[in-house]
């Protein structure tokens, strides 16, 4: 019985010492890993908004109610920027897109002008698999098509639609596409870009 | 063992990858391209090196009926450190890292040395003998992902070697997950063919 005890204990002793450690750690790089995933996001905003003008902009959060979203896990809030410059001219919006894939869920950055043409594009998260889907992120394969459509661009080919998926990844390509189509839908919904068949 | 043969068996003769058949997770997942390949064995390497340090040093300490869980607490702190470190204080690193650090703590190259190495020795070969491996980890990976990249997209860590009209039209599978298995089976069986004939000479 004894031995049990001591050894249990030392057991312990070593989970409460990396417990401790790990803690510790935590609590001195959380709130520097928090700042640095804001300021990413607002260099993502910034840079992403820059296709919509030139010159300063302003942000302005708007809240659109909130949706079901089929190409997510999660029903997500789209959360969406108004745009304006700095005479106060409203330009566009940014809204991020969430989309389920192989295997996270990759969310996109979208600017889209008054109009509801996509301007900028960039992906903020994914963990698709490397040497495939990862290569979402490089805009070279996939993201250049992006720019110049509006919400019924936003379909494969092998869906009937225009956009080549990355090769060996539809999956991907499928959950970034459908998720945009779908924010745009949403905008459109909301009044704040022209609905498609309309003002077109 | 000199701390020289200490080094230099991980690269060849106990080569984790080639000789122990450990790692095969990574060495399947993470080879589809060379800088991945590089990436996950500096990360393994240094995670390989941390655990090896603690547990010599505490290898007097810890009883020996819960070994197996202590080196597994030692080795998911160190890793979970490494990420949040990393993550804080080198972002751009672990921007391109980062998928990969979660999956160290199940790379069974780092609890393998814990129990078959760092536990009987002392602190400064059981570090030699985590960079050894760490190493020959590493270039098991390069080699598996020269392979799979060459193949599967044309390249090498990322410079165009076999032209734009083979990246069209790649031998895809070599970088999809049979392509890995496929490969994976050829080396092993060129290091089995190897180790039997340098056998069959000695006799």
């Amino acid at each position: 019985m004894g031995e049990i005890f001591k050894v249990g204990l030392m057991l312990m002793l070593v989970a409460v010492i990396a417990a401790v450690a790990l803690g510790y750690v935590n609590s001195i790089t959380s709130p520097i890993i928090a700042e640095q995933k804001e300021q990413a996001k607002l260099d993502a905003m910034i840079d992403v908004a820059g296709s919509l003008a030139e010159g300063e902009l302003l942000f302005d959060s708007l809240s659109v109610p909130e949706l079901t979203n089929p190409y997510a896990d999660v029903d997500q809030t789209l959360a969406v920027v108004s745009v304006t410059d700095s005479t106060g001219c409203e330009l566009g919006y940014l809204f991020v897109a969430y989309g389920k894939g192989y295997s996270s869920t990759v969310q996109t950055m979208i600017a889209v002008n008054a109009e509801g043409i996509v301007t900028g594009n960039s992906i903020l998260f994914q963990q698709e698999t490397p040497g495939l889907g990862a290569n979402v992120s490089n805009p070279e394969k996939f993201l250049y098509q992006f720019d110049g459509l509006n919400a019924s661009g936003f379909l494969l080919k092998k869906d009937g639609g225009e956009l080549d998926s990355i090769t060996a990844s539809t999956i991907t390509s499928r959950a970034v596409t459908n998720s945009v189509r779908y924010g745009l839908d949403a905008l459109a919904d909301a009044g704040l870009i022209p609905a498609l068949g309309g003002a077109q | 063992m000199s701390l020289r043969q200490e080094f230099s068996k991980g690269m060849m003769k106990e080569n984790p990858v080639f000789k122990q058949a450990l790692g095969m997770c990574p060495f399947l997942a993470v080879t589809s391209s060379v800088e991945n390949a590089l990436g996950m064995g500096a990360a393994a390497t240094f995670v390989l090196v941390s655990s090896n340090f603690l547990v010599s040093l505490f290898r007097k300490v810890i009883p020996a009926k819960v070994r197996i869980p202590s080196y597994i607490v030692i080795i998911a702190t160190f890793v979970t450190l490494v990420d949040l470190l990393m993550n804080a204080y080198l972002p751009a690193l672990h921007q391109s890292l980062g998928i990969f650090i979660p999956l160290i703590v199940v790379n069974c190259i780092i609890l393998g040395r814990a129990e078959g190495f760092a536990n009987k020795n002392k602190v400064v070969p059981s570090i030699i003998d985590g960079i050894g491996m760490g190493l020959g980890f590493t270039l098991a990976m390069v080699v598996m992902a020269t392979f799979r990249e060459i193949l599967g997209n044309g390249s090498w860590l990322g410079f165009n070697l076999l032209g734009t009209a083979y990246q069209n039209q790649p031998l895809l599978i070599a970088i999809l997950a049979p392509g890995a298995f496929i490969l994976m089976a050829f080396i092993l069986g060129f290091f089995n063919i190897m180790e039997k004939r340098k056998r069959g000479g000695a006799k």
